[in-house]
């Protein structure tokens, strides 16, 4: 090994507007290597990638260090150079699938476009594109050049930037989290076909990813980032069983895939949880199974039916039915925690919509607290609504950003007609309960951090006094640390006040841990439900299976090897 | 395409309908009317019932607007009050004149503010883009009357540059492209500093889209990544504007055509609105929410070419 490294960076150090971003980066990717750069956001692993494309928005500055390529240091390279090493030497894929591609243009086109540097007319370029497609897993390539990004699933436009990326074979190929965005089949399947180009192509890789599971996957050697700063470099097997850096073993502990007993309190950055602690599943009388429960759901059938009046007026085509839920029942008790599971499309979001009444049912009931609700006159209905709260994905962001987290916190109460004396009282206790102290009532939400945020989102939800919880993908783009945090304080609330939570997830890893029954959904249907430990431990649906396999639920074992039994996933909907 | 284009001609239809019928209650509910301007002080009951039975302004006010409705199918806008020329003549004769100063002045605002509002984009916070920045803010904020006076006596009655009224001689091309240089400056000028502020706006916010960075990151030459794709979705929210913005045009042009004594259809409101003429205030009224109509659709149309998601009726 005394040939140079196909990159080299050296103590780079870069900062936008002044504030720094990294400080002093070091690390070297050899021919055909691939290197995964670990760290959890806002620790500068896009930032790092971007930086050796030269890729950087304006307000970025070098301010020190070098980026050696093949030899050729990068930060001296002429601005035409530097673009003719781009997509033919170095290439990218970055990570929201959904705003990767041109939004205007046909894919052929954009496949086309960047072989501007080949020979060959046309039609040449749209057959190459067609080839490399095929390659990539994308059904029906040739039909798939006329479509427009939009057209495409998540999924396969995901696979439609890897065939770009990879069509000038590239000698490294920087791929920034291209799998966050996708849930956990498509990430596995994704995973295969990246290793299986670079091995095809022998190119080397740069991988940025914030999950620690992909890393024995892909890589050779593992860059631990932190603030800008490196922590640690090293092999893989070495960094992940032996970490050197006290932050590389608080991101292996925090990995909830990596606990191998089940427990309800999840390692957190900070926590005193240790290995050796016994396995914690709350007080046993934690789950009161009562008549009636918190909520009963019978034969529930939602149908979306998309109308074009002029359609229908010229009789070219009926109505666009969707089956989005096909009769689902199912019970949460007083104090238990229930999860369903399962990919994008499956009809988990339609289903918590429905409970909390965003969603109109077509068929079947749901009782809160013994009450149906489904045919109850709206007055009736508001008092029942109460008891079930909804907690977004991203409860900050999707709320108004000039209304003080005091005045947010509280908004329920309003809507619900909840007579409140003391409002801002009524906010410091809710802020308390979910260890936010009464100086963040007067903070604006883009002054919160990542998970601060996700607490005042708690905060909400409980404002209402709810006895049943609805948490739409409550983990969805959190940092493992940040997510442990999230899901003991929910436990925690939990024990406290009786509360039921019901959770809509495809974090497999995270439902074992802290569910107490579970319910897979495929397709609108359930097709299987039981308690977490069975359902994990003997499986008997086939979909379960493939599911679980594709989800590192084992610690230790590998994904890829388990995703090779899984067999091609095909739930896939544009 | 053929279906999204077919659905906004109907829209269209709809809306020039709804607009000609709110126009007839807004005008026959404002304090005087043509009958009493007409006869004077001196009108005799009998000559007014006379009169308003020959324009039909004793019949209920449904009825009047399904006639008027009928009557325009047939091509009939009525006969001007006063000189009793039909008014759908009249109409079509001023129509070029304001459709040539409408045209003119979108070219213009365009023609000056896209490449200027692209240039500040990708030179962003430089010496250029900030002279940009001033410069338009100053332009959209004169009154286009002021423009068009000002105009009026520095070019043409001081300089003597660019004649002062009219709107050329017939069949002249050259002549009446002459007369139209005052008259669009005044009405375009707000428009450059408007599509200039907000192509630099929406070019900013399109070149920082991941997709941007992707195809440079294929090794795309800039010229092909910020002109060919990132200004072509850039313009979208643009081309939106100036439809709507047509109908704002066409008030300037109001002023425009009263200060620069042209013939055209925004004269032709004027005038009619101060004698109460009714025929052809319908009319013309009806013309212009036939030009707004088309610039909206128009500029639907083309948005939709821009972006398929649009034309398949999903939102973008
Ligand atoms: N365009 C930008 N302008 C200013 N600061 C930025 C910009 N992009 C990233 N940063 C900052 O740089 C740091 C590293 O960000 P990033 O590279 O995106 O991290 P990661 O990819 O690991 O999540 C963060 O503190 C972030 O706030
Ligand atoms: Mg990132």
């Amino acid at each position: 090994m005394n040939e140079t490294p196909l990159l080299e960076v050296g103590e780079l150090a870069l900062s936008y507007a002044g504030v720094p971003a990294l400080h002093g980066v070091s690390f070297r990717v050899g021919r055909g290597r691939v290197a995964g750069i670990v760290g959890e956001s806002g620790s500068g692993k896009s930032t790092l990638g971007a930086a050796i494309l030269r890729l950087l928005p304006p307000s970025a500055r070098v301010t020190g260090g070098n980026i050696r390529f093949d030899g050729r240091d990068l930060l001296a390279l002429s601005p035409g150079e530097m673009r003719a090493l781009r997509g033919t030497r170095v290439s990218f894929i970055s990570q929201d699938p959904l705003r990767a591609l041109i939004p205007t243009l046909s894919i052929g086109r954009q496949m086309s476009d960047i072989q501007y540097r080949r020979s060959g007319g046309r039609q040449r370029k749209r057959r190459r594109a067609a080839e490399m497609l095929e390659r990539v897993g994308v059904p029906e390539p040739e039909q798939r050049l006329r479509a427009y990004p939009h057209e495409l699933s998540g999924g396969q436009r995901q696979r439609v930037s890897i065939a770009m990326a990879m069509m000038m074979r590239p000698d490294l190929l920087i791929a920034d989290e291209p799998t966050t965005a996708l849930d956990a089949t498509l990430e596995a399947q994704i995973v295969t076909l990246l290793r299986e180009l670079q091995a095809e192509a022998g190119c080397a890789m740069i991988f940025v990813t914030h999950d620690l599971g992909l890393l024995p996957e892909l890589c050779d050697e593992v860059v631990v980032m932190e603030r800008g700063e490196v922590r640690e470099t090293g092999p893989v097997g070495r960094v992940l069983n032996a970490p050197a850096s006290d932050y590389t073993r608080m991101l292996v502990r925090c990995d909830p895939a990596r606990v191998a007993e089940k427990t309800r309190r999840l390692p957190t950055r900070s926590g005193s949880w240790k290995a050796s602690d016994p396995p914690w599943l709350g007080p046993p009388e934690r789950i009161r199974r009562g008549e009636p429960p918190v909520l009963a759901v019978e034969g529930l059938e939602v149908t979306f039916r998309r109308r074009s009046w002029l359609r229908g007026a010229l009789g070219t085509r009926g109505d666009f039915v969707v089956r989005a839920v096909r009769g689902a029942s199912f019970r949460v008790e007083q104090g238990e925690t229930v999860a369903i599971v399962g990919e994008s499309g499956s009809g988990k979001t339609t289903i918590a919509r429905s409970i909390v009444g965003l969603q109109k049912s077509e068929r079947g009931s749901i009782a809160v607290g013994g009450t149906d609700v489904t045919g109850l006159p709206p007055r009736a209905l508001k008092a029942l609504r109460r008891k079930v709260a909804m907690m977004f994905q991203d409860p900050v962001g999707s709320l108004s950003p000039r209304f003080r987290v005091g005045r947010l916190v509280t908004e329920p109460m309003v809507i619900h007609g909840i007579p409140t004396r003391d409002r801002r009282g009524e906010a410091v206790r809710l802020l308390d309960l979910v260890g936010l102290d009464a100086s963040f009532a007067d903070r604006y939400p883009h002054e919160l951090s990542g998970g601060q945020a996700r607490r005042v989102g708690v905060a909400r939800a409980l404002s209402s006094s709810p006895e049943l919880v609805v948490a739409d993908e409550p983990t969805a783009g959190l940092d493992l640390s940040i997510q442990g945090e999230l899901l003991n304080l929910l436990a925690e609330i939990q024990e406290s006040i009786g509360l039921a939570i019901l959770i809509i997830t495809h974090n497999l890893a995270v439902v074992r841990h802290i569910s107490d029954r579970t319910i897979v959904m495929h397709r609108g249907e359930f097709v299987e439900q039981g308690t977490t430990e069975t359902l994990f431990r003997s499986p008997r649906h086939e979909y379960t299976r493939r599911l679980l396999a594709a989800s590192r639920h084992e610690p230790g074992e590998s994904q890829v090897k388990a995703s090779a039994r899984t067999g091609d996933l095909d739930g896939e909907t544009p | 395409m053929l279906l999204f284009v077919l659905r906004r001609i109907l829209l269209g239809l709809l809306i020039v309908l709804l607009a000609v019928t709110t126009l007839y209650c807004l005008v026959q509910a404002a304090p005087g009317n043509p009958i009493d301007i007409l006869l004077g002080p001196r009108g005799s009951p009998a000559m007014k019932a006379a009169l308003e039975a020959r324009l039909g302004l004793d019949q209920p006010l449904p009825v009047q607007i399904v006639k008027f409705f009928g009557s325009l199918l047939e091509g009939d806008l009525g006969l001007d009050i006063k000189t009793k020329r039909p008014v759908a003549e009249l109409v079509l004769e001023r129509l070029p004149k304001t459709i040539a100063l409408l045209a003119a002045s979108l070219l213009f605002a365009s023609a000056l503010g896209i490449p200027l509002g692209c240039f500040a984009a990708t030179h962003r916070d430089s010496i250029a883009d900030r002279i940009v920045g001033v410069a338009s803010v100053s332009v959209i904020s004169i009154p286009p009357l002021i423009i068009a006076i000002y105009g009026l006596l520095l070019f043409a009655a001081w300089l003597k540059w660019l004649p002062a009224v009219g709107a050329g001689d017939r069949g002249d091309l050259a002549d009446q492209i002459y007369h139209l240089v005052l008259p669009t400056l005044a009405v375009a000028l707000n428009w450059i500093g408007y599509v200039a502020r907000l192509v630099r706006a929406s070019m900013l916010e399109i070149l920082n889209e991941d997709y941007i960075r992707n195809a440079r990151a294929f090794g795309l030459g800039e010229g092909r990544v910020v002109f060919r794709y990132a200004l072509r979705i850039a313009v979208a929210p643009t081309v939106t504007v100036l439809g709507i913005g047509v109908g704002y045009m066409l008030g300037s042009a109001i002023f425009a055509e009263i200060v620069f004594a042209r013939p055209g259809i925004g004269k032709l409101i004027y005038d009619a609105l101060l004698v109460r003429n009714y025929p052809v205030i319908m009319g013309s009224v009806l013309a212009s929410t036939v030009i707004l109509v088309v610039a909206t659709t128009v500029s639907d149309i083309l948005n939709a070419l821009i972006d398929p998601r649009i034309r398949q009726g999903q939102e973008a």
